[in-house]
């Protein structure tokens, strides 16, 4: 009867530190997502203020609008982040939950197909450097719709990519890398 | 004398022997054309469009697509083009707006013919803010002709964001007919890329949810119509400026239509709870017709 109990005990003792392991993951993950959405947040308020130096772009615009306002606003945001580097977005611990998240979400037959389309993008000319702009002639990947569902969603004026096993992110208009992620994918 | 007449036989030789060797018979054959030929009912009151897909590529053979559209269009004055996505390869200079899109085009531009386009994989976000793809400055967007819905999803991005926006949108949709259009084609037999599961996984619910009729997509450069999946028809309009020749599998199960031997555009016309298409190659051949009834 008295082991019956110290059994009971034990098992207690054993799922408490178990539930405790994962509620501090999470508490982990949650804070690394909060820094990450900071540093975002922060970064739409630079790139709102460099955006009301570029001329204005309606949706009705022509080739040479298009042009130059891409061209002004590619400018101004190198120009307005001079000491950008890598990591600044996606800090360890930021980077470690994208890597888990990737790593859960790809697995088996979904992994395969993943890299399949991820690889068969045809990247040539990006060069992988913070505040330089990902190669107009390059296509873009596909960003798997199942895993964008997964990760911190981002406000419209940057998006996720992938080049290769790298992971990017990018100012949508502009297509200035903001910072990567090497040896994202598993 | 009798040498010049042996030279000018031998000439004229080496001349129908270039002329007539399969590469360039095949290249003479490219150029000649079908008799027009329209399916298509031509109801009174019906909406009627085309459709393209993969077209930016500035090639001769995208100009001879437009050309083709041009020539259909005076016999089935369409009102409107659907853009499957990669509108403009390579760069996006304001003279590959001129040369990948407008050019080619350029007698429907005039004909006050609308294009409605959708971003593919070679894409760059400022082209939604392009006057001549009516995108009205969205990646994804929503407009209606007669008793269509047209949906324009950006495939290459398909967030959190936007699957909320597309149940919102379809949610509260009243019109009989709900066509999307995109990029990666959910469905496709084609060996270079074929069906994007990833995709299909998160929008094929909502699509069976909300009713969606018809799906079109491109990305694969070829065409082909599915065997209706689920109940929603899925074509793939690939190949308006690029081919890929011979890429279907045909062990896929997946087609009850399929051409990868020439580039081509679709027409369609839809009139009450019938759907009316027909694709069309690069010379004029049709190589798919039929109806769909509204379920």
């Amino acid at each position: 009867m008295k082991s019956k109990r110290y059994i009971f005990i034990w098992l207690l003792v054993v799922l408490l530190i178990l539930a405790s392991g994962v509620a501090v993951a999470q508490n982990t993950d949650k804070a690394a997502i909060d820094v990450f959405e900071k540093q975002v947040k922060s970064y739409i308020e630079l790139r709102n203020k460099v955006r009301e130096n570029a001329p204005k772009l309606s949706k009705d615009s022509t080739p040479e609008q298009i042009h130059a306002y891409r061209t002004r606003l590619e400018n101004s945001l190198r120009s307005a982040r001079p000491n950008a580097k890598r990591g600044e977005f996606f800090q360890p611990a930021t980077a470690d939950f994208i890597r888990r998240t990737l790593k859960t979400e790809f697995q088996g037959k979904d992994r395969q197909e993943l890299r399949e389309k991820i690889f068969e993008t045809e990247t040539q000319g990006v060069v992988l450097r913070v505040n330089y702009p990902y190669a107009q002639t390059a296509e873009f990947s596909e960003m798997p719709a199942t895993l964008l569902t997964k990760l911190p969603q981002l406000p419209n004026e940057l998006r996720y990519r992938f080049v290769g096993r790298n992971m990017l992110l990018v100012d949508r208009e502009s297509d200035v890398i903001i910072d990567f992620m090497p040896d994202a994918l598993p | 004398m009798r040498n010049t007449h042996t030279r000018h036989f031998l000439f004229a030789l080496l001349i129908s022997a270039i002329l007539f060797t399969p590469a360039h018979a095949q290249k003479l054959n490219g150029h000649s054309t079908a008799p027009l030929n329209l399916t298509l009912p031509m109801k009174d009151g019906s909406t009627r469009f085309a459709v393209i897909g993969d077209t930016g590529s500035g090639t001769a053979q995208q100009r001879e697509v437009g050309d083709m559209m041009i020539k259909y269009h005076a016999l089935f004055p369409f009102e409107f083009v659907l853009m499957m996505g990669d509108n403009l390869y390579g760069g996006e200079a304001p003279q590959d707006f001129e040369k990948k899109f407008a050019e080619p085009y350029r007698a429907l531009l005039n004909d006050k013919v609308k294009f409605y386009a959708t971003l593919g994989n070679h894409d760059q976000a400022l082209q939604v803010n392009y006057e001549n793809f009516n995108m009205n400055g969205k990646e994804y967007y929503r407009f209606t002709k007669g008793n269509i819905a047209f949906y324009s999803l950006n495939s290459n991005y398909m967030d959190k964001k936007q699957v909320k926006w597309l149940e919102d949108e379809l949610g509260r949709e009243t019109a009989p007919w709900k066509v999307m259009f995109f990029h990666h084609p959910p469905y496709s037999s084609a060996k270079a890329h074929g069906s994007d599961g990833q995709l299909r996984e998160v929008v094929e619910p909502i699509f069976l949810k909300y009713g969606v009729d018809v799906v079109l997509s491109g990305h694969d450069h070829v065409y082909e119509r599915m065997k209706p999946q689920k109940g929603i028809y899925y074509f793939v309009s690939g190949a308006g400026g690029k081919l890929r020749t011979g890429d279907i599998d045909r062990q896929s199960g997946l087609t009850e239509k399929s051409y990868d031997r020439d580039l081509h555009f679709m027409l369609f016309e839809v009139a009450g709870d019938q759907m009316y298409f027909q694709a069309i190659s690069r010379t004029g051949e049709t190589i798919d017709s039929g109806v769909i009834n509204r379920k």
